[in-house]
C-alpha cells in the first residue's frame, strides 16, 4: 500500500491520460456486459414479477404449452383431494386504443373462485356493484383496471376503454379499480381483469383455458400434488410453480444473452490487450525506478505485488466507471430489448424501470478486475525479473530477444495445427469453439512476427511517400515490436470481429431472403394481429369457407401456429394442410425425398422439421419425435428436413388434421390466401375487410407487407450485431489512440534527440502520423485476414449453436473496403494529439526523460 | 326457501328429548312439495353503501332431493342471470350459473362454495339445502333469543360432508319448532350469523319472511325479504335442468 502511494500514484498522476485510456477497455467491456445484461434482465425481471404478482398465492400452474386445453380439465384438477382451490386463467395482450398506452395484459379469471388465489383489493366505485361479481359476470364488457392505468388515462368507474377484440374494436366498461399492490403492478400496471368466459368469447379462444392456477391443502406436499396431477393429465401438460414459468422465457431468450456475453467478452479481451500493452511499456519506462527499489532491498515479490496492485486499482476504477456507463446503456437499450423480446420471442412485457442486480454488478466488477489482473500478470512478472544493475544503466531498453520470438513462433505453429485438427475432427460443438479459440491464440502469438514482416514490406512504400519521416516511422515500429504488436493485435481482433459479424449478417439476410421468396408466396395473409408473432387471438375454422367465398380468392390455407413442449423444449408447431402447402410452396429439403416426405406428412404419418431445428436439436431424418398431446403421445418420424425460418429456435411442420384430432383445437392463427389470376390484391383485401371486418378482428396483410415485417424483425435482431460492430470499431480506435499515446511518451527521449540534432517539428509530426497510419494499415491487413477465418467459425457457431441457419461463406468485401478509410482516418485523428504533444514538449525534459 | 337459505336448516321438535330428533322433526314439519317466491335482497356494505337486487325463486322436492332455480330480475345489468342448485342426500349440491349475455353456464366448483354469493353476505354453501343426516348434533342447552325460548344445538358436518364451517350453533324455537338463528364457525371463529324473523304461518308451515345474514369478517350484512311466497305450487321436474336454466 505504501509502495502504491509512493511509487505508483506519482506515476499514474503524471501519465493520467494514458492511464485513463488504458482502463477505457475495461470500462467499455464492463459497460457493455452490464448494460446488455441489465436491460435484458430488467425485461425478464418485469416479466417474472408479472408472473409472480399474477400468480398471487398460486403454488402450481397447470398448462399445456400455448395450445391451451379443454375446460373439462378444470374439473379433473379440482377433483384431486389435495387441491384446495383451482382457478382457470386466460392471458392475452391486446391493444387498448388509448393514446400512448399500447398493449394491456388481459387476465381472464373466474371471479367466483379466483379470490381464493388472488387479492384484487378493489378501491373505488360503489362497493355493492364493483365488489359484486354478479354484475362483473353478467356484463361481458366488464373490466377491472389498476389504479395506475386509471390515473394515466383519467378513468373512473363506468369509464369506457376501447380494445381490439376478435369481434372488432369494442368498448369495455371499467367496473372496478385495483389498489396499488402486488397484482395491480404486474405488467407495469397495464393490466385488466375480465371474466374468463367473456375473455374466451372476445379473444376467440373457444371453450379452452390457458392455464389453471392452484393451491394445495394444508398438510399436502406441493411436490406430491404436482406428481399426482402430472400423472393424471399426462405428458402434454406442464405442472410447474409460477417461478418455473418465469424461467421458461429466460431459456427462450438465451441466444440474446449469449450474444451479449460474446460482445462484452470481446470488449474485455481487447481491454486486456490494452492493459497488457500499457503495463508492459510502463515496466520498461520504470525500469530504473524498479532498479532503485531492488537496489534498496525490495524483493521480487514486492515489485510483482506493486504492479499487480496497480492492475487491481486500474480494474476497480475501470469497472466502477463501466458499471455507471453500463447502467446508462441499459436505460438506453430498455425499450429496444423489450420490443425485441416481444417481437422475436413473444414475451409480452414492458419494463419501465431498469432493475439493477447487485450480484450482476459485483460480477461485472470482479470480471473487470480479473481482466486487469490477468493482463498485468506477465508485465508484473517481467518487472519482478528486472536486473537492478542493468536497470540502472540509462538508455538500455529491454528488447524482445530472438529466442523469445522463436519460441513464440513455434508455439503459435503448434497451436494453429491443434486448431486445424479441432476443425477437421470436430465431433462436438465444443471442438468448434476450441478450434476458434486456438486459431485466435495462434494469430495473437504470430502477430509480432507477421506485423514485423508487414511493416518491413511497407517500409519502401513509406520511404517513397516521405523519405525521412517514412523511414523513421517504419524503423520506430520495427525497433519496438512488443509495443507495435500490442496495438496491431488489438486492432486486428476488433477488425476481425467486424468482418466476421458483417459476413454473418450478410449471409443471414441472404438465407432469410431466399426462404421468403420460396415459402412466403401467398398473395394475402389474414392474421389476428398486426404482429405475426402474437398468437393471443385465434380465428374459428369456419372463417376459411367464408374467405373462399370472397370474389377473387382462389385458395385459402388455414395455419395454426403454437409453441408446444417437445423433448423438454418449447418448440413452434406449424400445423397446416401439408398437401395444399406443397402444391403452392415446396420448401426446399435439405434432407429427405420431396415427394415422399410431403406424402407422408400430409397423411399425418410423419412430420417435417425445419433445418434450424435439426441443427440446433441434433435431430436427423428418420428420427422419431415423441410429441405429447392431450390425447396421448404421438410418435412421428421425421420424413424431411426443410428450410424454414418461422422461428429462431426451429419449427416442426405437422398436418393440421393431426393437430385438430390430438389437440382438440380447430382454431387458426393465420389464413394464407391465394388469388385467382388477374385479381387485384387491393380489391380482394377491401372485399375481405368489407365481408368480415365488421364481424371480427382481422388484419389483411399483403405479401409485400409480410416480407417487410419479417425483414423489420430481422433488422431488429441484427440491431445487437450493429451494437457489437460499433463496440468493435470503438475498441479498435481506442487501441490506436492508446498505443500512440503510450508510444509517444515512451519515445520522448528519442524524439527529443531527433529535435536536438535538427529534426523539424513538421518532420516529427509526419513521422508520428505515418507511424499511426502504418499501425492502422497493418492492423487492417491482419484484421481482414483473421476476419476471413473468424467468419468461417462464426458461421459454424451461428449455424449449429445459435440460430441453426445454414449459411453460405461469402467474404464481406464491401465492409472491408469501408473499413479502410474509417481505420486510416481514425488512426490519423488519433495521432494528432500525441504528435502535437511530442513537438510542443520541453526539449530538455525530453532528453532527460526515462 | 327458508330451508334453502338456512343452509344448516333446523326446525324444532317440541317433545323430543333426543337432539337429532329435534332437528329431524323440524325438517319434517317444514317440508313441502314445492316453493315459489320473489326475493328482494339488500346488501349493506361496510362503507354504508346499499345495493338492491330482486330475484324469483322456485323449488321442487324437499331437502336432500330438492332442485331450485333462482333468477335475477333486477337491476337491469344482472337480469336473467340464474343459478340452478341440485341437492343430494349424501353429498354437497351441484350448482350452475347461467349468464345470458355470454350464453354460458358455469359450474360452481365445490371448493368455491365458501366464496360470497354474488356480492351478498351469503356464501354459495349457505344456499344448499342439506339433509339432517349430514350432520352430528349436540344439545348445548336452552337460551332466550328475541324473547323466545330456544334450544341451543351445536351441529358439526360429518366427515363425508364438505363444508367451510367446522361447526354451527342452531337456535330452534321451542314453541313452533322453527330455527331463528344460526351461528356458523370456522375453527371457533364466528364467520356468519343468520337470523330469521317476521315468522308467519303459510300453508301450515311456519316460515320466516325476513332473513338477515351478518358477515363477521367484512362487518357487512344482507337482508333478504320473501314476497309472494307460495308452497306446493304445481311444477315440472324438467324445469329444473341445465337445459331449462339455459332457456331462461
Amino acid at each position: 500500500m505504501i509502495l502504491l502511494k509512493l511509487i505508483s500514484w506519482p506515476y499514474i498522476r503524471k501519465h493520467l491520460l494514458r492511464w485513463m485510456l488504458t482502463i477505457a477497455g475495461i470500462v467499455l467491456g464492463v459497460a457493455v456486459f452490464l448494460g446488455m445484461h441489465t436491460a435484458n434482465q430488467s425485461v425478464l425481471y418485469a416479466f417474472r414479477q408479472t408472473v409472480d404478482r399474477i400468480a398471487g398465492s398460486t403454488q402450481l400452474q397447470v398448462s399445456a404449452s400455448e395450445t391451451g386445453f379443454d375446460e373439462s380439465v378444470l374439473e379433473r384438477v379440482q377433483s384431486v383431494p389435495e387441491v384446495r382451490a383451482a382457478a382457470p386463467v386466460i392471458e392475452a395482450s391486446v391493444n387498448t386504443g388509448l393514446k400512448g398506452q399500447g398493449n394491456i395484459l388481459i387476465l381472464g379469471v373466474d371471479m367466483t373462485g379466483d379470490r381464493n388465489l388472488r387479492d384484487y383489493e378493489l378501491e373505488s366505485g360503489e362497493a355493492g356493484i364493483v365488489d359484486d361479481p354478479l354484475v362483473f359476470l353478467a356484463q361481458p364488457d366488464s373490466i377491472i383496471v389498476t389504479d395506475t392505468f386509471a390515473r394515466q388515462n383519467q378513468l373512473g368507474i363506468g369509464s369506457k376503454v376501447p380494445m381490439s377484440t376478435m369481434e372488432g374494436e369494442k368498448l369495455f366498461t371499467v367496473r372496478g379499480i385495483m389498489k396499488s399492490s402486488g397484482l395491480s403492478s404486474a405488467f407495469g400496471g397495464n393490466l385488466a381483469i375480465m371474466d374468463i368466459y367473456a375473455t374466451q368469447k372476445v379473444f376467440g379462444r373457444g371453450r379452452r383455458f390457458d392455464r389453471i392456477d392452484l393451491t394445495v391443502k394444508d398438510g399436502a406436499r406441493v411436490e406430491d400434488v404436482k406428481k399426482k396431477i402430472e400423472g393424471m393429465l399426462g405428458p402434454s401438460f406442464q405442472v410447474e410453480s409460477p417461478s418455473a414459468r418465469g424461467g421458461q422465457f429466460e431459456s427462450i431468450s438465451h441466444v440474446y444473452a449469449l450474444t451479449a456475453n460474446i460482445t462484452s467478452a470481446f470488449a474485455l479481451f481487447i481491454g486486456m490487450f490494452l492493459i497488457y500493452n500499457t503495463f508492459q511499456i510502463s515496466v520498461t519506462q520504470r525500469r530504473s525506478e524498479i532498479g532503485i527499489l531492488r537496489a534498496l532491498g525490495a524483493t521480487r515479490g514486492q515489485i510483482r505485488t506493486l504492479f499487480m496492485g496497480e492492475s487491481v486499482l486500474a480494474g476497480l476504477i475501470g469497472s466502477t466507471l463501466g458499471v455507471l456507463l453500463g447502467i446508462g446503456i441499459a436505460r438506453l437499450m430498455l425499450g429496444y430489448i423489450g420490443s425485441l423480446l416481444g417481437e422475436v420471442f413473444g414475451i409480452a412485457e414492458k419494463a419501465k424501470e431498469i432493475s439493477t442486480n447487485p450480484a450482476l454488478i459485483l460480477f461485472a466488477i470482479v470480471l473487470g478486475v480479473i481482466t486487469s489482473v490477468v493482463a498485468a500478470f506477465i508485465p508484473a512478472r517481467n518487472a519482478a525479473r528486472v536486473d537492478p544493475v542493468q536497470a540502472l544503466q540509462k538508455g538500455k531498453y529491454q528488447q524482445m530477444s530472438a529466442g523469445e520470438n522463436r519460441v513464440r513462433r513455434i508455439t503459435a505453429f503448434v497451436i494453429a495445427i491443434l486448431g486445424v485438427a479441432c476443425l477437421v475432427f470436430r465431433q462436438s460443438h465444443g471442438l468448434v469453439y476450441a478450434g476458434d479459440a486456438l486459431t485466435l491464440l495462434a494469430a495473437l502469438l504470430l502477430t509480432p512476427t507477421v506485423a514485423q514482416l508487414v511493416v518491413q514490406a511497407l517500409r519502401p512504400l513509406l520511404r517513397w511517400v516521405r523519405p525521412v519521416e517514412g523511414t523513421l516511422a517504419a524503423d520506430s515500429l520495427l525497433q519496438a515490436p512488443r509495443r507495435t504488436s500490442g496495438a496491431v493485435a488489438a486492432l486486428m481482433l476488433s477488425l476481425a470481429l467486424v468482418v466476421a459479424l458483417g459476413g454473418m449478417t450478410r449471409a443471414s439476410y441472404g438465407s432469410i431472403l431466399n426462404w421468403l421468396s420460396v415459402a412466403l408466396n401467398p398473395d394475402l395473409f389474414i392474421s389476428t394481429s398486426e404482429s405475426l408473432t402474437t398468437r393471443g387471438f385465434r380465428f374459428p375454422e369456419s372463417m376459411g369457407p367464408q374467405l373462399s367465398g370472397v370474389s377473387g380468392v382462389a385458395d385459402v390455407q388455414g395455419v395454426r401456429i403454437a409453441r408446444i413442449q417437445v423433448r423438454g423444449m418449447q418448440t413452434i408447431f406449424v400445423a397446416a394442410d401439408i398437401a395444399a402447402l406443397s402444391r403452392r410452396a415446396t420448401l426446399p429439403p435439405t434432407a429427405g425425398n420431396t415427394a415422399e416426405m410431403y406424402r407422408l406428412a400430409s397423411q399425418g404419418k410423419a412430420v417435417l422439421i425445419s433445418d434450424n431445428y435439426a441443427l440446433l436439436r441434433g435431430v436427423k431424418l428418420g428420427d422419431v419425435l415423441d410429441i405429447a398431446s392431450p390425447r396421448g403421445v404421438l410418435h412421428l418420424p421425421v420424413a424431411g428436413v426443410v428450410v424454414d425460418y418461422s422461428d429462431q429456435q426451429g419449427s416442426i411442420l405437422l398436418d393440421r388434421s393431426v393437430y385438430k384430432r390430438y389437440w382438440d383445437d380447430s382454431t387458426v392463427n393465420l389464413f394464407r390466401v391465394f388469388l385467382t389470376p388477374g385479381a387485384s390484391e387491393t380489391d380482394v383485401k377491401r372485399r375481405i375487410l368489407e365481408a368480415l371486418g365488421n364481424q371480427r378482428r382481422l388484419f389483411v396483410l399483403t405479401n409485400r407487407e409480410v416480407r417487410q415485417y419479417i425483414m423489420r424483425l430481422t433488422d431488429q435482431w441484427f440491431g445487437i450485431t450493429y451494437v457489437q460492430i460499433a463496440v468493435a470499431v470503438l475498441v479498435a480506435v481506442l487501441g490506436i489512440v492508446n498505443t500512440l499515446t503510450v508510444s509517444i511518451t515512451d519515445r520522448r527521449r528519442e524524439l527529443g534527440v531527433l529535435q536536438a540534432v535538427g529534426g523539424l517539428r513538421n518532420q516529427i509530426r509526419r513521422t508520428i502520423w505515418l507511424e499511426a497510419l502504418t499501425i492502422g494499415l497493418v492492423g487492417l491487413i491482419l484484421g481482414l485476414a483473421l476476419g476471413a477465418l473468424q467468419l468461417y467459425f462464426g458461421l459454424r457457431i451461428t449455424g449449429e449453436d445459435l440460430a441453426g441457419l445454414r449459411l453460405n461463406y461469402e467474404y464481406p468485401y464491401e465492409i472491408s473496403l469501408m473499413l479502410l478509410p474509417v481505420i486510416l482516418l481514425a488512426a490519423f485523428l488519433s495521432a494528432i494529439g500525441p504528435a502535437e504533444s511530442a513537438v510542443h514538449g520541453s526539449l530538455v525534459e525530453a532528453l532527460e526523460y526515462e | 326457501m327458508n330451508r334453502f337459505v338456512f343452509g344448516l336448516v333446523v326446525l324444532g321438535l317440541a317433545q323430543a328429548q333426543d337432539v337429532r330428533q329435534i332437528v329431524a322433526e323440524s325438517q319434517k314439519r317444514s317440508q313441502s312439495k314445492s316453493e315459489q317466491y320473489e326475493g328482494t335482497i339488500e346488501v349493506f356494505g361496510s362503507s354504508n353503501k346499499v345495493s338492491l337486487k330482486h330475484w324469483e325463486f322456485e323449488r321442487i322436492g324437499s331437502f336432500g332431493v330438492s332442485k331450485s332455480i333462482l333468477r335475477f330480475t333486477a337491476p337491469a345489468e344482472v337480469k336473467g342471470v340464474a343459478l340452478l342448485i341440485v341437492n343430494h342426500p349424501d353429498r354437497s349440491s351441484d350448482q350452475w350459473m347461467w349468464t345470458p349475455a355470454l350464453e354460458r353456464d358455469r359450474h360452481i366448483a365445490l371448493q368455491d362454495r365458501s366464496t360470497r354469493f354474488f356480492g351478498t353476505d351469503f356464501s354459495f354453501e349457505d344456499l344448499e339445502e342439506r339433509d339432517v343426516n349430514q350432520f352430528d348434533y349436540k344439545l348445548l342447552g336452552e337460551e332466550l333469543v328475541d324473547g323466545q325460548q330456544c334450544w341451543k344445538i351445536e351441529s358439526k358436518p360429518k366427515e363425508a360432508k364438505s363444508s367451510q364451517y367446522t361447526s354451527a350453533v342452531l337456535f330452534i324455537r321451542k314453541d313452533i319448532y322453527v330455527g331463528i338463528q344460526i351461528e356458523s364457525y370456522a375453527k371457533d371463529k364466528l364467520v356468519r350469523r343468520i337470523r330469521y324473523s317476521d315468522i308467519q304461518k303459510l300453508d301450515d308451515i311456519w316460515t320466516a319472511r325476513t332473513i338477515e345474514v351478518y358477515d363477521a369478517n367484512r362487518k357487512s350484512r344482507t337482508v333478504l325479504k320473501l314476497e309472494k311466497l307460495k308452497y306446493n305450487v304445481p311444477m315440472k321436474d324438467e324445469n329444473f335442468t341445465l337445459e331449462a336454466l339455459r332457456r331462461g
